[in-house]
């Protein structure tokens, strides 16, 4: 049997990677800074998100994608706290979301009308950490009630991450969970990570999130600016 | 747990290598899969012998060479070349 050898070479995540950098390009220019969220399931991403919505919606045009595996629950539970279009991606089975789901989902956007992007990624610390979906930062979040190791044992997603956000404080007094040790955890996974500590149910820690947000806006719309005057 | 999107990856691949025609002739995937890759060998490699044996494809096997690095790659692909040399 004649047999032909064909020499191939090609990263096996070179396309997923082309997409993202158009999405992160496609970003920029439109001066919109895209924060991909990322945890195991029920760490309360959404349960963030909605306060988030709820409360900055006036003062900020916020757009969601949403990842999950099956259903679009987030989405509308989402939807419930804004007027403007939140996209749910199903994937079906896999575990994250790829940079080609979230070019289609932004082309549903009017990125001229939007402060920030939120992506909800498919809840799971392991998969999201390998695709890059043209994010301006990864926020990956845990909560008070799933350990304070998360860090060492996810350490990945913890150095990809920008900001850690250790999520349901007000649960504090009831569970055993080491503040001190998961920030010291945090810190020796990744010395840059900013950390946030909230409740969305009780409003702790709310105004710090949202702070960075704001902040975050802000460096997008002047890298906006200096990008069309260059 | 991607792996299987991994795998889903590397048949596109292949298939813009060797062109929608010619994946039933492709018997050999080459890939080289970094220890830092985050990615579980024989999970990747089950998937692939499940997606190399079934239509498109038919008959094709993952050779997976494990490397250091985070580097994740398919090398080689080989065909049967029988149909082409007649």
């Amino acid at each position: 049997m004649p047999i032909k050898r064909i020499e191939v070479r090609e990263r096996v995540m070179t396309r997923n990677d082309e997409l993202a950098a158009a999405v992160r390009h496609t970003l920029e220019e439109a001066g919109v800074p895209a924060f991909n969220l990322v945890s195991s399931p029920g760490s309360g991403k959404t349960r963030l998100l909605e306060q988030t919505l709820a409360d900055l919606g006036d003062e900020l045009r916020m757009a969601v994608v949403t990842g999950d595996v099956q259903t679009s629950n987030d989405a509308e539970r989402l939807a419930r706290h804004t007027d403007r279009l939140v996209q749910a991606v199903v994937t079906n089975g896999a575990c994250h979301l790829d940079a080609r789901q979230v070019g289609e989902a932004l082309a549903e956007l009017d990125l001229g009308e939007t402060d920030l992007l939120f992506i909800e990624n498919v809840g799971n610390l392991v998969c999201p950490a390998s695709w890059d979906l043209g994010e301006a930062e990864k926020v990956v979040l845990f909560s008070v009630t799933e350990g304070e190791d998360k860090p060492v044992k996810y350490p990945k997603m913890f150095e990809k991450a920008s900001t850690a956000v250790i999520t349901k404080t007000d649960l504090l007094p009831y569970v055993p969970f080491d503040l001190n040790r998961a920030r010291r955890f945090l810190h020796e996974t990744n010395p840059d990570l900013r950390v946030i500590l909230v409740s969305a149910l009780g409003g702790a820690g709310l105004e710090h999130w949202y702070d960075y947000l704001r902040s975050r806006v802000n460096v997008a719309r002047a890298e906006r600016r200096s990008l069309h005057t260059a | 747990m991607h792996e299987l999107s991994i795998a889903m990856e590397i048949c596109r691949i292949t298939e813009e290598a060797v062109g929608p025609d010619r994946l039933e002739d492709v018997i050999e995937v080459g890939l080289d899969v970094g220890i830092d890759a985050d990615v579980v060998i024989d999970n990747l490699e089950f998937c692939l012998e499940a997606l190399l044996a079934g239509p498109p494809f038919g008959r094709g096997r993952p050779v997976i060479a494990s490397r250091p690095g985070d580097d994740l790659r398919v090398t080689y692909l080989e065909v049967d070349d029988a149909d082409q040399a007649n």
